[in-house]
């Protein structure tokens, strides 16, 4: 029982593509993610009218700051899910990437060596669980459970809960705070245009859609299907690091606790953006509209006078809406 | 599935199939030698470990982990996964809190109630899933963050409900005939799921579900009414949960079982259920709570830091999961070579 069941035969619901070409076309096939970027623009104008304060520059670009860790990692875990397994590890190992950068940048190390260094262990991690998985044909969510609880517990053991104090050039790697915030906003959107165009006109990508789909079919057609699923979780690994590193360089100390629930997030991110557990359906841009969405929610909560503890509650309401919105169109059928 | 189908395909099927079915090599023989093994060792090492008082200690905080995985056994049985039981707990522990001091109910109506919100929360969970027939990962994904974020709403984030009823507290902290008093509650309820899942037609069928659903369909089993039963079972085992944690804590809290549910798939996964369903046992995720819970409480007696225990629990998991591939990788090899 080591293989998933294989995928019933699902009927494409784009059933109704008209033969004429019109206005509209571009619109088939995409109803979830235009509709969740409806979902965004009339959030976005309802605060423009309600709360103008959210609209300034200073608050927007610290946001956008704070989440460009979880967009990378947000790519990562749409790939995985895409190639139809799942990685609720990501958070952990987040955790275990950001303290490995900290200590090495506290003792000196230079900063590009740093990089490396964080974004080869977030392989190395991404590696494990992609072994297990692809090689060993173990289930992904039982697999990353367990490394998840591994890494994190081993972190607390060898940390006990303190933090690691950076070198004063560490934060934002020596420039101004404003142009700091800038160039991580603008890498992490160049990562994640990078993973789109990769995900949607290379053979690479394709083969993840490919092994998504049908592993089987996918192998009997030639894709080395074990080899794509190893390095989409290595893949996801190395932009854990990088997303890690990412977040290391904002504060001026490295949280133990980091990432936590990080998993969830990007997971739910990807789920509202359009991308199927039963794989092979869904694509970036929806993601990142999807992420959009959940990320604006806690500003918008703030900004509109209603309490903040009510964030997790509308993001797990976000989550369901998502889903029955399929359920309605029969996608999962 | 992958053994059977090689071993039909080759005149060793007869043997095989019979070594599978031996008692010592059955996922359980081993889960009770691994159990056996953890005992004998911490009692090596630690000099109280196997006093009966620590024993009651293992049982009394093993109880709602493994309510929990007696909830999710039948889940996972039928090919489905609930996230959503951690934090179930921690809103029924809210409700029972708020509906005893602040709606000033006695503490049976209260828990009466309590339970009836967690058979409510396992319906959301089983409309969303049975009937309109969405992925459980990513419903009970949904609930996970809905309910979690329902009990922080409901105490605001900072409320904590404490000072409880004496008579009420017993049920967490004392003991009664001389054994932990929630242990006669998680020994029914362990009894009742037992009975339910291994020798009832309705229960029976989860394996058939999860092992082909659109077979059982066929076979003129109600599948989705089935399905929605589980679901609704966990929720009213979560909350059943919560009323021990309460009562074994002393408070209640917005943060109440929060990550719970890992355990409990871990100790259910342990104890031999396959996360594809079709496959696995009560007294199986039995044994594997046990297994965590001695490990947990062993290492510290051990005089280790308790998330040495933790990490043992998640590699002890990949271990047991790798044994079987590993084994399978082997016999297929040696029939090749005959």
């Amino acid at each position: 029982m080591t293989e998933p069941p294989p995928p019933s035969p699902t009927t494409t619901q784009e059933t109704e593509v008209s033969p004429t070409r019109s206005v509209l076309t571009p619109f088939h096939g995409y109803f979830r993610e235009w509709s969740v970027a409806v979902a965004l623009v009339s959030l976005l104008v309802v605060l423009r009218f309600a709360a103008p304060g959210f609209y300034q520059l200073q608050p927007l670009l610290s946001l956008l700051t704070r989440e460009s860790p979880t967009l990378v990692v947000t790519a990562g875990i749409a790939l995985v899910m895409i190639c139809r397994h799942v990685d609720i590890s990501v958070g952990s190992v987040f955790g275990v990437c950001s303290v490995v950068a900290g200590l090495l940048w506290s003792r000196h190390w230079p900063a590009p060596a740093v990089f490396v260094a964080t974004v080869t262990c977030g392989g190395l991690a991404g590696m494990i669980n992609g072994g297990l998985v692809a090689g060993l044909r173990l289930p992904s969510i039982v697999v990353t459970l367990a490394t998840m609880v591994t890494w994190r517990e081993g972190l607390r053991w060898v940390r006990q809960g303190e933090f690691v104090n950076l070198p004063e050039n560490a934060q934002w790697l020596g420039l101004a705070q404003f142009s700091g915030q800038l160039s991580l906003v603008a890498l992490s959107f160049l990562v994640f245009v990078v993973i789109y165009i990769a995900s949607e006109y290379m053979v690479g990508g394709r083969y993840i859609y490919a092994v998504g789909s049908d592993r089987e079919a996918a192998r009997l057609a030639g894709v080395p299907a074990s080899r794509v699923t190893f390095l989409t979780f290595v893949l996801l690994g190395v932009l854990t690091g990088l997303a890690a590193w990412m977040g290391v360089v904002q504060s001026p100390q490295v949280d133990p606790k980091a990432g936590a629930g990080l998993e969830l997030k990007a997971i739910a991110a990807a789920v509202v953006g359009g991308v199927a557990v039963s794989g092979g359906r869904g694509n970036l841009w929806g993601v990142f509209v999807g992420l959009l969405l959940l990320v604006c929610v806690n500003p918008a909560l703030t900004h509109l006078h209603i309490e903040a503890h009510w964030e997790k509650a509308i993001q797990g309401g976000v989550i369901l809406i998502a889903v029955l919105a399929d359920g309605w169109r029969g996608r999962f059928r | 599935m992958s053994w059977e189908a090689t071993s039909s395909a080759s005149p060793q099927k007869r043997v095989v199939h019979h070594a599978r079915d031996r008692w010592f090599l059955k996922h359980e023989a081993i889960l009770v030698l691994l159990v056996l093994g953890e005992w004998f060792y911490f009692n090596a090492v630690g000099p109280r470990f196997g006093s009966l008082d620590n024993t009651f200690d293992i049982l009394r905080h093993s109880a709602e982990i493994g309510l929990l995985s007696l909830a999710l056994t039948p889940v996972i049985l039928t090919g489905g996964i609930d996230l959503s039981v951690g934090s179930l707990l921690g809103l029924c522990a809210v409700v029972f809190g708020k509906l005893w001091r602040d709606a000033a109910m006695s503490v049976p109506m209260a828990a009466l109630l309590t339970l009836m919100v967690g058979a409510v929360a396992g319906s959301v969970n089983a409309a969303f899933i049975s009937r309109l027939k969405l992925p459980a990962l990513i419903v009970t994904l949904g609930t996970y963050s809905l309910f979690r974020g329902l009990a922080e709403a409901l105490t605001r984030g900072v409320d904590t409900f404490t000072n409880f009823p004496a008579g009420f507290l017993f049920l967490g902290q004392e003991r009664w005939l001389g054994v932990p008093a929630q242990t006669f509650i998680f020994v029914t309820v362990s009894v009742a799921v037992w009975i339910w899942v291994h020798c009832t037609t309705h229960g029976r069928s989860f394996r058939a579900i999860g092992f082909s659903f659109e077979g059982t369909e066929y076979a003129g089993i109600p599948v989705r009414r089935r399905i929605a039963s589980v679901y609704i079972a966990a929720g009213v085992i979560a909350a059943l949960a919560s009323i021990l944690y309460t009562a074994r804590l002393g408070q209640a809290k917005a943060d109440a079982g929060t990550g719970y549910e890992l355990y409990a798939i871990t100790a259910v996964v342990l104890g031999g259920s396959s996360i594809f369903g079709g496959v696995g046992s009560v007294h199986g995720s039995l044994l594997g709570v046990l297994a965590i819970a001695i490990l947990n409480n062993g290492l510290v007696h051990a005089r280790q830091p308790r998330e040495v225990a933790g990490m043992l629990t998640g590699l002890l998991l990949i271990t047991a999961l790798s044994l079987k591939p590993t084994f399978e990788w082997i016999a297929r090899s040696l029939n090749r070579r005959r």
